[in-house]
């Protein structure tokens, strides 16, 4: 989910950019390890959400690129609601519990 | 959802692209760890140090491809190859146990594969009729038993009563042999039916029509309806056969249709004749088999409780003899294998344990494997492998195993059927002409490979339970020669061979009972003298044999010609020779002690020749035996047996008293009054296990001419030769004077009364062999059990018992200690497996003859048989271990 949002939001991105970025994101909080990420973009791709592509970087480099595919974006947006929807039933239950 | 399903897909493709993904993924770590060495360049650190500091803050390089190839495809299945690669490499690298292993295996699977393929030949095929289910055959039962076959007047009133049935049939119980005379003479078995008998098994027809009702009237013509083999084997398939004729029996019959390719009948035919009963008849012979199909939509128990109301009709009408008799409808198939399911059932029992021992004696192996591998299970835990992946590899391991001994058994299991039916009695039901209808097909496979997974399991589960033990990681650090089986280990085994030991008690108390049975059986006088007799018999059907004088000058005319060939001493005639089967009639009787009035009782009834009793040796206990003046003119006469005279005139003498047979039962019975002239001693010529019966017989040439015809309809007229010499040198001589006697017709089935004995016998045989096979299998694996425990047990505690010497401990000392532990095993085993056999002894009482299922010889011989099997076995390890030096057995380290 954050991988997806962060592919949707900046563009495509090769795996260290991803990891990087996230470290960033999360202000340290969630250090995601590489043995968490490299599943998880499988996963997406499995899902057909993301898509990898080799090309060259800035410096050169051969990566691996992942973007976000139209099954992907859509996918966000349902996940988008999902999530929010659920943090705001948290977040009323979360009031509810100290107004009681 | 989509993208689940999406993802399946990438999955299963992900099993096939392995090699491309993974360089991609090395390449793309190879990248991140170029940008993180980057980073830390930057940030100062000279390369080596940024080099090294890439790596650590990546983490374990191994271990994320490890996770991306799980996320990535099925991992269980590419590890299940993996197991599968190591469990081959591993059994490969062992070669011996693994060979012990797998032909222990295939010998016990092989076994149960074998008698499997009969069992389910006999018992779990399906008919091939349509709707198999719902066929049903009549009975008629008493608490004693069932009587073979039913009568005309029985028929008849099932057709009135029987509402529940459809297409009640008739059908003979056995083949009849005929003559085909058309063209080249040979022998084809016919069987006679009803006309609804083609409706009834849904026979399907490629030429012509079966038959009408009309045809099946009496007096009819003769039509035939032929086989689809005998027509392709015998006519080449000719087209236009319908409407032609064929001689059977040298008369005409015209073949009116021919049955589809897979009309299979039991009995096997090759071609079918009207029965042509006159259904007013009143005669009692019970003589074929009757059947039908359950009306739509009732139950079998709903018919039977239908046809039970109508019993008190059947008792007025005189066909129920007394109160005990019942009729009674049965499954087809059931009254088809009623006598080979027992002895079925209790062979695959008998073979299961046979394969539980096998599967005892690979545990210990693998127990013992296990053992010395404990230190490689250890190095792979440590290496990070769960102890699911670890239970999982010795699981592969184990089912390997099973599988290769699977495969193997089932090879031998396919030699063990022909094995099986060779020693078989050749009265199983339904396996078709030596076994031809014993195969492979689904279910056997199935069976094969269940009880290979089965075995597998259950000996592969015995040395996993270890790897749940919290020691798993002290094995690292044990010194493994001196403390290496703990005490659950050792407790573990004791156990296996405790239990190997109990059933092979078990299976070697059946095998002893079943050898008495066979030894008592054999002992069993049958009351007449079976040396140099041979018997052979002849079907004499047709218009020229119609009348008992006509029997009766051919058997005289063919007794002279048989005691003029040299080497024979003399010859007899008769219908119901030893062990064929015989018919039971009412009779009254002056003089008895119930009294004079009505029906005396029912007694077995047979006809002979002058000359029987000579040829088989039976003495006349009192007054005199039949000769030629006792002819159709003369008075009427008759014998009677030692059980006869007991029982009806008790004290007094039968002998001159009046008796008059078959009264009240038909005019085809109807008999002349007789006189009884002698008492025979009885014979136990119906069953050795039986009682002599009472048995009246009169003269073959007095028989009631209805008699005669309804007997020669169904069953042969049987020929008893007393030979001088060996029997075998007369056959030939014989034969042809009988060929010449009777104007060519042939006869066939040349036994001798040895034989004729032991097949009455053959079924207990086959029981005793194949039980006998057994037992010593389980005693044989079981000694094997025993001495692999203890000569490991011994190798185990080699340096314990070097020390034990060298503290003073004498040979005979050690040698002791290790038989008293042993043997300790095996006596508890032999009380286990001695209490099982006492329990389990009552479902084999119906086997037994002459010995009871708790024969205390039995009960004191087994557990004396396997003691001593088990000391020798533990004599070996006993005295390697005695024999130690106790400076090597200190040094072994």
């Amino acid at each position: 989910m954050i991988v997806l949002r962060n592919l949707a939001t900046i563009g495509p991105q090769h795996a260290y950019q991803i990891a990087t970025r996230l470290q960033q994101i999360s202000d340290g909080l969630l250090n995601l390890n590489q043995g968490t990420l490299y599943p998880a973009l499988v996963r997406l791709e499995q899902y057909g959400w993301i898509k990898g592509s080799w090309s060259k970087t800035e410096s050169g480099r051969e990566a691996r690129f992942y973007a976000v595919t139209v099954a992907g974006q859509k996918a966000l947006r349902a996940e988008t609601e999902h999530w929010r929807r659920t943090s705001q039933l948290i977040e009323r239950l979360l009031v509810e519990g100290t107004r009681a | 959802m989509i993208e689940h399903f999406a993802r399946a897909i990438a999955k299963i493709r992900g099993l096939f692209r392995n090699s491309r993904t993974e360089e991609e993924l090395a390449k793309e770590i190879t990248t991140h760890l170029l940008y993180l060495e980057d980073e830390f360049l930057r940030q100062g650190l000279p390369p080596l140090e940024a080099h090294r500091q890439a790596r650590v803050a990546y983490g374990g390089v191994e271990q994320v491809k490890l996770a991306h190839r799980e996320e990535r495809s099925f991992p269980w299945l590419s590890q299940s190859l993996q197991d599968i690669r190591h469990a081959c490499r591993s059994l490969l690298r062992s070669p011996g146990f693994s060979v012990a292993a797998i032909l222990t295996l295939a010998l016990g699977i092989g076994a149960n594969t074998a008698v499997f393929s009969v069992v389910n030949t006999v018992l779990l095929k399906p008919l091939s009729y349509p709707e198999p289910d719902r066929i049903v055959q009549f009975w008629l039962n008493s608490t004693e038993g069932s009587v073979p076959g039913s009568s005309i007047p029985d028929l008849r009133f099932w057709m009135q009563y029987a509402e529940a049935v459809d297409d009640i049939s008739a059908y003979d119980l056995n083949e009849a042999v005929l003559g085909l005379t058309s063209g080249m003479p040979e022998q084809v078995h016919g069987v006679h039916v009803t006309a609804n008998y083609f409706r009834l098994f849904g026979a399907p027809l490629v030429l012509g029509r079966t038959f009408t009702a009309e045809e099946d009237r009496a007096g009819s013509g003769k039509v035939v309806v032929l086989s689809y083999w005998l027509w392709k084997r015998r006519f080449g398939g000719d087209p236009r056969i319908v409407g032609k004729a064929i001689s059977l029996e040298k008369e005409p019959y015209t073949v009116i249709g021919v049955t589809g390719e897979s009309f299979r009948t039991d009995p096997e035919s090759d071609l079918w004749i009207p029965f042509q009963f006159n259904l007013n008849s009143n005669n009692q012979l019970h003589s074929f088999g009757a059947a039908g199909r359950l009306k739509p939509g009732l139950s079998l128990s709903q018919a039977n409780a239908q046809l039970r109301l109508s019993s008190q009709a059947a008792r007025r009408q005189g066909l129920l003899p007394d109160p005990d008799f019942a009729f009674v409808l049965e499954p087809l198939r059931d009254a088809i294998v009623k006598n080979a399911r027992a002895s079925l059932l209790l062979m695959q029992a008998a073979v299961g344990l046979v394969l539980l021992i096998a599967c005892a004696n690979v545990a210990n192996l693998l127990l013992g494997r296990a053992t010395v591998r404990k230190r490689e299970f250890a190095i792979r835990a440590a290496m990070g492998a769960g102890r699911g992946r670890l239970l999982r590899q010795f699981a592969t391991e184990s089912v390997l195993l099973s599988a290769c001994g699977g495969a193997v058994g089932l090879l031998i299991g396919l030699l063990g059927v022909y094995v099986l039916l060779s020693i078989s009695p050749g009265n199983i039901p339904r396996i078709g002409v030596g076994g031809a209808s014993v195969g492979l097909d689904w279910r056997v496979l199935m069976f094969t490979l269940g009880i290979s997974l089965l075995a597998g399991i259950v000996f592969g589960i015995v040395p996993t339970l270890r790897v749940w033990g919290p020691s798993l990681y002290q094995s690292l650090n044990e010194g493994n020669q001196r403390l290496g089986s703990g005490s659950s280990q050792s407790k573990k085994r004791s156990l296996i061979v405790l239990s190997e030991v109990s059933l092979s008690v078990v299976l070697l108390i059946g095998a002893a009972l079943l050898i008495r049975t066979f030894l008592a059986l054999r002992d069993v006088n049958p009351g007449f003298n079976r040396q140099n007799v041979f018997l052979t018999e002849m079907s004499l059907h047709g218009s020229q044999f119609a009348t008992t004088g006509n029997v009766a000058r051919l058997v005289e005319d063919t007794r002279q010609r048989l005691a003029g060939i040299a080497g024979v001493e003399l010859a007899a005639a008769t219908c119901s020779p030893p062990f064929a089967s015989r018919m039971g009639l009412p009779f009254a009787a002056t003089g008895t002690s119930s009294g004079n009035s009505g029906s005396t009782g029912d007694a077995e009834w047979m006809s002979v020749s002058p000359g029987y009793f000579a040829v088989l040796r039976i003495p006349i206990i009192r007054g005199r035996d039949f000769n030629e003046q006792d002819g159709e003119g003369a008075p009427g006469v008759a014998l009677i047996n030692e059980a006869m005279a007991k029982r009806y005139w008790a004290d007094r003498n039968p002998i001159g008293q009046a008796i008059e047979i078959g009264r009240g039962i038909g005019p085809d019975f109807a008999d002349r009054p007789r006189q009884i002239i002698g008492i025979v001693a009885d014979t136990r010529d119906h069953d050795l296990t039986e009682a002599p019966q009472p048995t009246m017989i009169i003269p073959l040439a007095q028989e009631p001419n209805g008699i005669t015809r309804l007997w020669l309809q169904f069953g042969p007229i049987f020929w008893l030769v007393r030979t001088r010499i060996e029997p075998h040198h007369v056959v030939v001589d014989v034969t042809e004077q009988l060929r010449e006697a009777s104007g060519g017709l042939p006869a066939g089935r040349v036994r001798t009364m040895d034989e004729v004995l032991s097949g009455s016998i053959a079924r207990q045989n086959f029981n005793m062999i194949l039980l006998g096979v057994f037992a010593m299998a389980a005693m044989a694996l079981t000694a094997v059990g025993i001495y692999g425990v203890m000569a490991y047990s011994v190798a185990q505690r080699t340096h314990e018992i070097g020390v034990r010497m060298a503290l003073g401990a004498d040979r005979a000392r050690i040698r002791n200690l290790v038989v008293g532990k042993g043997m300790l095993t095996v006596g508890i085993g032999v009380i286990v497996g001695l209490a099982a056999a006492a329990f389990l002894a009552r479902f084999l009482a119906g086997f037994l003859f002459g010995v009871r299922p708790w024969d205390p010889m039995v009960f004191i011989a087994v557990p004396v048989l396997l003691t001593m099997v088990a000391l020798f076995a533990l004599w070996i390890p006993a005295r390697r271990a005695a024999r130690l030096e106790p400076i090597e057995a200190l040094r072994v380290e």
